[in-house]
């Protein structure tokens, strides 16, 4: 059986199945992240004190983790352009950033834990260990996405490897925003 | 057929057969409540005795177990048997027949996404068997009760974050697939209404879902990693202070909760009102009244039901500008639901109406839906709403809206398209006994509630209220309402014995028994694995019943 619309786009919504589908998931993932800024904007208006992020967190760390992870999209990004056989090379290596940037993660919290800073100690990182630990948890998925389709690539041919490898590259796009916008409330502020 | 299948068609079926199951359990509970409440002192016969010592004494049903049950009632009967019956099984099943297509647009995922479903119920069903049971904290689950709740309430967390995840796999689907794969000639706006309704429905799970499951997160991290989101300072738990370090909002998980809440109330409907016009159109043998108002009702409705949440938390105080913005969104969005009823009662004006089986089923929803709707107005407003909102009037109102709202629309469906799915008819007679026992035991449950509520009877009262002097006196309409239940399960039975009856007897029937002209209706029944033979195309708009000039009354969708 033939699903339309796998690889070619439809006239008159422009785009193939996978491309619409990940922007859905995007959608939801904003939702999803969404709430969880507006819970932590609500919870810090309304605390009696909020600890200053930069005076708790490693901002040396992060900072070398915030240009990790642009690379993996960069690469990512890079890989859209290029055929299948390149694309699994590129995904590769934006695969090995991405673990790059989950050592460096597992670093930090281990440095946090042995600081005596736990999820419990007070809201502000009950809600920096809740939203790096989702976001970790997106990274992992992304790596696994990246291994399913580098696996793939040589079985469903060019026109199909194009685009999950453009799917791909929408969705670092996003887990990098996400990470963006937790370095900036949380590292930053 | 395989048991891991991506044939959407298989899909469907496994969502239908799962979601009944849940719903026949979510039934049976509340079964068990309902004689609870009518003799709250008396051994429940049969079943009290195989409960066992942690949940009854002396067949009596204990406080923990009532409070269990009540909350996974709540939370079957929406999470885990309505929804995936209107969308995982109507939407998987038909969504593909209805536009041409030859399966779901990412078939591997629509098979996950129903084992992810599989997986979330059985984890939260599991709670049952854990120390202290299952969750017991309302299906709403507020904190902090529902923190320092056992065991049960985190084994809700994960099968809610699991069931989140499916919701979101199945809605991308559904979205892709009405989008992308419609037949050549099936343009939006001859799209039947039912497919409208599946396509906000799914927008609506997708996007208002996922607060749901970030607020699960933040539960878990209270009650596993002892963080306190939800739980304020100095709390006093059993009279010692709960050992969290405070600043919590309780009122946060309210916010995000009834952020998927509100919008789960259009799920529920949405499907219902979609099948109801399908049917209504068939048996009044002619075009919908105001299809195009319809859709666009369904499309202000949908995005509507994100401006409206709080009206769940009037009782909060969260101060007057707050309940006035809400009061006025709730208020707006009554009237694309009025839109959409009034089509089709007006549908039915001069139209010679068929009392089929689905028929009555899709009648009986009208009034039953306008009396839920209506009795909702009250609620809307936060002065009614405030004495109103802890009583059993406000569980009257939004069951006339599910149970005999929603779920006739769904046993509708399922006598309508059974013939497709199987290439036999449901046996008519039972259908009709079906029908109006239901009609009658459900009244005889939902409304005394509304009495009951009005004269201030609390809800989710163990006893039923017999310790206040002034609820004395409901003995009489408690007991009436058990019966009535009991009357509704024996009912029941009617449709359960013609389901599996009818699967091995029923009438055969060729492929458009209804003398429908949707795209279904063109496959062959039960249609063929890919669906179609060839891709169809669409000449016409979904509802040509009754075209002057034309042979027969009905002209299909894939005629020229």
């Amino acid at each position: 059986m033939i699903i339309p619309y796998t690889t070619d786009r439809r006239a008159d919504t422009g785009v193939t199945n996978v491309t619409m589908g990940m922007w859905l998931f995007i959608a939801s993932e904003v939702m999803l992240f969404g709430a969880l800024f507006s819970a932590y904007a609500l919870l810090s208006v309304s605390a009696i004190d909020w600890p200053s992020g930069r005076q708790t967190l490693s901002l040396p760390l992060g900072a070398v983790n915030t240009i990790v992870l642009i690379q993996v999209t960069a690469i990512a990004w890079h890989a859209r352009r290029s055929t299948a056989i390149k694309a699994r090379r590129w995904l590769m290596t934006a695969s090995a950033f991405a673990l790059a940037f989950l050592g460096l993660k597992s670093l930090e919290y281990v440095h946090e834990f042995s600081a005596g800073l736990r999820p419990a100690t007070n809201t502000f990182l009950a809600m920096y260990f809740t939203l790096t630990g989702l976001h970790a948890l997106h990274v992992i998925a992304g790596i696994a996405a990246n291994v399913w389709a580098i696996a793939g690539a040589a079985r469903v041919g060019e026109a199909m490897m194009a685009g999950r490898t453009r799917a791909l590259a929408l969705y670092w796009v996003f887990v990098d925003i996400v990470w963006l916008i937790i370095f900036g409330l949380m590292y930053l502020l | 057929m395989r048991i891991f299948s991506t044939d959407h068609k298989v899909i469907g079926l496994q969502y239908a057969l799962t979601s009944l199951a849940f719903l026949l359990l979510g039934f049976l509970m509340i079964l068990m409540i309902r004689w609870h409440l009518a003799w709250p002192t008396q051994a429940m016969p049969l079943i009290g005795a195989l409960l066992g010592e942690s949940r009854t004494s002396g067949g009596v049903l204990l406080p923990e177990f009532y409070l269990q049950l009540g909350a996974m009632h709540g939370t079957i009967m929406v999470f885990l048997a309505v929804v995936p019956l209107a969308v995982g099984a109507f939407g998987n099943y038909l969504v593909p027949l209805m536009i041409g297509a030859p399966d779901m647009a990412f078939p591997r995922l629509n098979a996950l996404s129903y084992w992810l479903y599989f997986v979330a119920g059985l984890v939260m069903l599991a709670g049952f068997f854990l120390p202290g049971g299952a969750a017991a904290s309302g299906w709403t689950s507020y904190p902090p009760l529902a923190v320092i709740a056992t065991m049960g309430q985190t084994a809700w967390l994960v099968g809610m974050f699991v069931l989140v995840l499916s919701s979101m796999l199945n809605s991308i689907n559904m979205i892709v697939t009405i989008l992308q794969l419609r037949a050549p000639g099936m343009t939006l706006m001859r799209m039947p209404f039912f497919i409208w309704a599946m396509l906000v429905t799914s927008f609506l799970l997708l996007l208002a879902f996922p607060p749901l499951q970030a607020a699960a997160v933040l539960q878990l991290m209270d009650r596993l990693a002892g963080t306190s989101f939800f739980m304020p300072s100095g709390l006093v738990v059993s009279g010692q202070i709960a050992k969290s370090t405070g600043g919590g909002s309780p009122i946060l998980w309210q916010h995000l909760f009834w952020f998927l809440g509100h919008p789960e109330v259009y799920v529920l409907i949405l499907p219902a009102l979609g099948i109801v016009a399908e049917v209504i159109a068939n048996i009044t043998r002619k075009p919908i009244w105001g299809y195009r108002a319809m859709v666009g009702a369904a499309l202000f409705m949908g995005s509507m039901s994100f401006l409206v949440w709080a009206h769940h938390m009037f009782l909060t105080g969260m101060g007057p500008t707050m309940s006035g913005f809400f009061q006025i969104t709730t208020m707006i969005i009554s009237i694309p639901s009025v839109i959409i009823v009034t089509a089709l009662v007006l549908s039915l004006s001069g139209g010679s109406i068929r009392f089929t089986v689905p028929g009555l089923f899709a009648l009986g929803f009208l009034p039953m839906f306008g009396l839920g709707g209506l009795t909702g107005l009250p609620l809307g407003l936060a002065v009614t709403d405030i004495p109103l909102h802890d009583t059993y009037y406000v569980v009257g109102h939004f069951h006339y809206i599910v149970a005999p709202g929603t779920l006739f629309a769904l046993f509708a469906g399922i006598y309508y398209w059974f013939p497709k799915v199987t290439g036999r008819k449901m046996n008519d007679l039972l259908g009709r006994l079906h029908f109006w026992g239901s009609l009658i035991g459900m009244n005889g449950i939902f409304l005394p509630m509304f009495i009951q509520g009005l004269a201030g009877m609390n809800r989710r009262l163990y006893d039923g209220g017999r310790t206040y002097e002034a609820f004395a006196g409901f003995d009489g309409s408690f007991r009436g309402q058990a019966w009535s239940a009991v009357f509704l399960g024996v009912v029941q039975l009617f449709f359960i014995v013609n389901l599996f009856w009818s699967l091995k007897k029923g009438a055969r029937v060729g492929n458009n028994p209804w003398d429908a002209t949707t795209l279904e209706w063109v496959a062959t029944s039960p249609p063929a694995a890919h669906n179609f033979e060839g891709t169809p195309t669409v000449h016409r708009g979904p509802y040509d019943y009754s075209l002057p000039g034309a042979a027969r009354d009905f002209t299909p969708q894939s005629e020229r």
